[in-house]
Formats: C-alpha cells, structure tokens, sequence
C-alpha cells in the first residue's frame, strides 16, 4: 500500500501519458527555440574570434564591421602599421562578401573571405587538401584556365579538385578548412585577397575592411602563455597597465576620417545586435510567448487532472486521511508525470538539435532551469489543485463539486418557501 | 448508557439567497452508545444530509455538535482524527477506489491510520473474509456486484475498528435476501464490536432490526 499514488497512475495511464505528452512537448519547444538562438549566437562569434584580432575597421558611415556596406581603399589604410598602439604590421585586408556560390547547379548561400595569407583573417590551417596559392596583382593570368582557388568548409560536403561558381567566375577548391560558420550554418570560403577582388568586387583594389592585434592584446597573451614558467615581474605588469586597451585605440582611430574603429567586444555585441537579436525579434518574442503559453498549458493540464479527482480526494478524506496526506499523494503523482514529462522532453530536445538542418546548441544549464521552472510550476498548479479540493466537505465532494465559498454561519431565520433535500 | 452523538440545532443550507435550500432545520438529535438506529423518511427530507453532518463529511451552518462528548468544530480543527478513529462511513454509493482491488480498499483506512502493511492486510483479509468476500480479494470494484461492493464498504468501515458505523441505504442496491443477509451481518458485527451504528434507510422491511427509529420529514425530526 506505500506506492498508493502508483496505482493510481496505472490505472489511469491513458491521462497520465497524455499529460506527459503535453509537458513532452512543451519543454522540447521551449528548449530547441532556445538552441537555435544559441547556435545563432555562437556561429555569429566563430570567425570574429578565430581571426585572433582585436581591432575592426570599416567605413565611415558603415556601422560597423559586418554591419552597413562598407568600402575600403587599401592603399590609404597602409598607415595603420604603424598606429600608436597596435602590433606594428598587424593590420590586414579583409574582403567579406555575400555571394550564392553555384555548387552542383544548385545556388548556395556563403560568405566570401578574402585575406592575404600569412596575415590575420584567414582559418588556422586546412584538414584536408592545401592553402590557395598567394596571388599577386602581377600574376594573374587570364590565360589559365582556372585561375581562382578556394578553400572551402569541411562541412559543406564539397571535395578538392572540385569546381564551383562564385558569380561569373569559376573557382576551384584546392582544400578544407576545419568548420568555421557564419549565423544560420553560412559557410565561409576563403580565397587569397587578390582573387576576390577580382570575383566578388568586379576587380577594384578595395576592402571591406581592416583588422588588426593591440600590443595589449599582444602582451596579455604572451603572459597567459608564460603563466606557471615564469614570474610576471613589476615590470611586465607596469607595461601592459600603460598600454591602450582595444576600446582606446579603437577610439583613437575612429577620430581619423573615413573609418570607423570598433574593439573585438565592441564588433561582437554589433554583430550580435545586427546579425542575430535584431532579425530574431519575431522568434524571441515568439520564445516568450512560448513560455508563457508552457506555463499555463502545463499547470492548467496539472490543475484539471487534480480537480479531477475531487470525489477519490473526497472518499480517502471521508475515511480519516488529512489534507496533508492528501496533498502529498497528489503531489506525488504530479512530480513523477513531470519528472517523466521533463526527462523525456530533454532528451528528445537533444535528440531533435542533433538532426535539425541547422546549427543548434541547447545550453546544459538552461535545460536545468527550464526542467525546474516546468516541475516547480506542475507542483505549484497541482497543489493549488489540491489546496482548492481538501477545501470542499467529503460529501460535496462526493458530488463533485468544487465550489469552496467559505463556510458561513447564518442566522437562524426561518427561510420561506424553503425546500428541502436530502 | 451514555450519550455518543449529540446535536443541537443543526442546520444546513445549500446556495445562497433565493435559491436557498435548508436540507437540515434546526435539528436537535441524542444517539447512546450500542444504539443501532434507523433514520426513516421520504426521500428528499434530509436523511442524507442529517447522517453526513453527524458523520462530519459535511459542515453544519449552524449548531453544535458532540461526538463521544468532544465539541467538533469543522472550521477550527481537522477532523480526520474523528473520521479515521471514531466514525466508519458506509455510503450509498460505495465511494471504493475505482484502482485498489477489495483488499487494498480495506488496507487503505488503516494505511490512513499508520497500521504496519502486514497487520493491515491480515486485517483486511480477516475483515473481507466475514463478510463473505474470501474469494474476491483481488478484485477491483468494476469487477464486484453491487451487494459485494457495499460489503467491501463495510468493511473499509470497520478497518479501524470504529466506535460508530454510519451506514446510508445500505440496502438501497440489494436484493430481499441481500439486504436480510446484510442487517445480519450488522448485527453480528455490532455486537462483535460494541458499536454504535445509524443506518439511513426508506426500506421498511429492515426496520426490526433497529432499536429506535427517528422519523425526518421537511428537514426536521418529527418522530424519535
């Protein structure tokens, strides 16, 4: 007689399958949403990150790397090597441009990288296949008949030796780099800076933008390397308090005309803004809403079941269970449907992110507090429940009837015309 | 003998202003320990609705009430010690729980008052057993006669060895030989166990069975 609660739930199992099948549901929406934000966020860091540079620069009136169109002349940016505050010959050109490269006949969306090889921009090595060869204004040669290489995103399911077409150019793919997305799983292409001058900028010597290391940067990573090996003397420590961080150089450069200057944190959050918050404002509010709709869904689902079970909660309080007993046998019950109801919609969240089409990331300590608020509110709905039945007398109850208006002693008139019943 | 149940002026009312229903009317009522009485009437005076009040399954609007010569007060106190030590409730429509076999029905009561499994089940058995149920153990109440199921009631009933049965239109759902077969039964077990027990009834071929009859009419008593 311990697992009285058990029982019960077998013997209605119909309704406490469905029940979980709501909860099922709802968590596994709730936490995919929020997978696909996730996955959106972190493909809109990968490759600001991967570049190791903590200045970006773009055109005056741009908005931002990544952000409004923006168009460079490379020649003018040559003084930036030696720009107070910055890796002396860091500053590297960088093309990044829409393109539909045409892949088996079939147009593809991607992102054009453009970077001169050897200098900041590019992936940190190939996993299969080689580097494009470095071009050179001089050697070009049009009589080739494949002039243009590219290497291409492992994940894009493309082989070396393989030849694609960005615009009207044809371009063949000479290696793999290790997956590098841009948001919704774009991949990125990335070609010597000459070649996609001439593919995707109609031949003009010009760049998106510029990027470039701080000597802060620099130096902090230099001591983060040496931690454990060496002591960070007073010397080093002074040097690095005295030189500009990311945010103050690019503040000085923005005050050059026709560029805009923006630090590593300050690209991102413009990324993050443009790129994923400010398209993503329908699923955001449509993740809220979700929410909200979980919520009421799973506690008035909760709710109905208790009240349900008004004339059993009527009959065990007839034969001496208090409301204690009561309660904690309801809410037994409710934690063992959530707890299932939880579970199971975790893993099928898992199990959906890992074969959606697009990148999705379901953060672990999100899903914690998603299965908790689920389980706090299919407790909290199912006690109210319960609060509400353990009210009514045994023999309303038996009935089934719920209406709690608190017991009133009326005075002792004599009703007129009243009518009895038993 | 003492008095066991005592009631004075009790009063119960269903909705509110106009449509206001006094099912109970200002009911004084004095029931002695052992007594086996019957509450005879016209269906619709009140029966019910007077036994659910003595039997604390219900709230009175108004009046006192004394079981085994404690004061109840439904709004200030719980009243599942009472119901689970004091008061066995055999109710017309036998209120089983739909998922518990026979036996489990009866473990239930005494699972309510902490009885250790094994003792409750032996209990139980013992229990199914004299009122004739040894071969329906295992069987849930969709699989149970009407008779079997007000038998199952009774002995949920008496599980905790209670010192008043309360028992409403026991012989509603039996047949002549049935209901014969069940106020023997009664009888038996009221002087096995020295309760005190109040049956609602309209069936006036049970009547010699009770040492009084307490005649309701209109939510009133008009013969005790």
């Amino acid at each position: 007689m311990k697992n009285l609660f058990l029982k019960d739930m077998r013997y209605r199992r119909a309704r406490v399958v469905l029940t979980a099948l709501g909860i099922i549901v709802l968590i596994s929406l709730i936490l995919l949403l929020g997978g696909i934000m996730n996955g959106m966020r972190i493909q809109a860091q990968q490759y600001v990150k991967s570049t190791g540079a903590d200045i970006w620069i773009s055109a005056e009136g741009s908005g931002g790397a990544f952000i409004g169109f923006s168009l460079l002349d490379e020649e003018s940016m040559a003084g930036l090597s030696s720009f107070k505050g910055l890796v002396t010959d860091s500053a590297s050109p960088i093309i990044f441009a829409q393109a539909r490269p045409n892949i088996n006949g079939k147009p593809t969306k991607a992102m054009v990288v453009g970077y001169t090889l050897g200098e900041l921009g590019g992936p940190k090595q190939v996993v299969e296949g080689r580097m494009f060869t470095p071009r050179t204004y001089d050697d070009y040669r049009p009589e080739d008949d494949i002039p243009y290489e590219v290497v291409v995103d492992e994940k894009m399911g493309l082989e070396i030796g393989e030849i694609i077409n960005i615009s009207k150019e044809q371009v063949r793919i000479v290696g793999k780099a290790k997956s590098l997305m841009f948001v919704l799983d774009t991949p990125l292409l990335f070609m010597d800076l000459r070649s996609a001058q001439r593919v995707v900028l109609e031949n003009t010597p010009h760049i998106n933008m510029m990027i470039a290391t701080t000597l802060h940067k620099q130096l902090q990573e230099q001591l983060d390397a040496n931690i454990g090996t060496i002591q960070t003397t007073e010397q080093t420590a002074y040097n690095i308090n005295n030189l500009q961080t990311a945010e103050e150089v690019a503040a000085n450069l923005d005050v050059l005309n026709t560029i805009e200057a923006r630090s590593l944190e300050q690209t991102l959050n413009d990324i993050m803004e443009y790129w994923v918050d400010e398209p993503m404002k329908a699923v955001q509010f449509l993740r809220v809403m979700l929410w909200i709709a979980a919520g009421l869904i799973v506690g008035m689902i909760t709710y109905v079941t208790m009240l349900e079970k008004t004339q059993e909660i009527g009959v065990l309080k007839a034969i001496g269970a208090s409301n204690n007993y009561v309660i904690m046998l309801l809410l037994k019950q409710v934690a063992v449907i959530s707890i299932i109801g939880v579970f199971i919609g975790y893993c099928l969240a898992y199990i959906f992110a890992a074969a959606a089409p697009i990148f999705v990331k379901i953060h672990f300590v999100e899903s914690i507090i998603v299965a908790s608020i689920s389980f706090v509110v299919c407790c909290g709905s199912g006690y109210l429940a319960a609060r509400k039945a353990i009210k009514v007398d045994p023999m309303i109850a038996f009935r089934g009837e719920i209406d709690t208006a608190p017991i009133r002693y009326v005075d002792m008139q004599p009703v007129e015309s009243a009518v009895t019943q038993d | 003998m003492a008095t066991i149940i005592e009631g004075i002026g009790l009063t119960k009312r269903f909705g509110y202003g106009e449509a206001a229903v006094v099912a109970i009317d200002s009911v004084d009522i004095r029931i002695e320990e052992q007594e086996l009485v019957m509450i005879m009437g016209d269906s619709g005076c009140g029966k019910t609705t007077l036994i659910s009040l003595l039997g604390c399954i219900l709230t009175p609007d108004a009046g006192e009430l004394r079981i085994d010569g404690n004061e109840i007060e439904p709004t200030r106190q719980d009243l599942s010690l009472i119901r689970r030590d004091k008061i066995g409730f055999v109710f017309q429509m036998f209120h089983l729980l739909p998922y518990l076999t026979a036996l489990e029905n009866v473990m239930v009561a005494m699972h309510i008052a902490k009885m250790k499994t094994l003792e409750a089940e032996s209990r139980a058995l013992e229990l199914l057993s004299r009122v004739g149920l040894s071969d329906r153990f295992h069987h849930r109440p969709a699989q149970l006669s009407g008779g079997e199921k007000q038998r199952v009631s009774f002995a949920r009933a008496l599980a905790n060895q209670p010192n008043i049965i309360f028992a409403d239109e026991p012989t509603a759902n039996l047949d002549s030989r049935q209901s014969d077969n069940l106020m023997n039964l009664i009888q038996e077990l009221r002087q096995e166990h020295q309760t005190t027990t109040v049956i609602v009834t309209h069936h006036e071929g049970i009547k010699e069975n009770a040492d009084r009859i307490i005649q309701m009419k209109d939510g009133r008593i008009v013969d005790a």
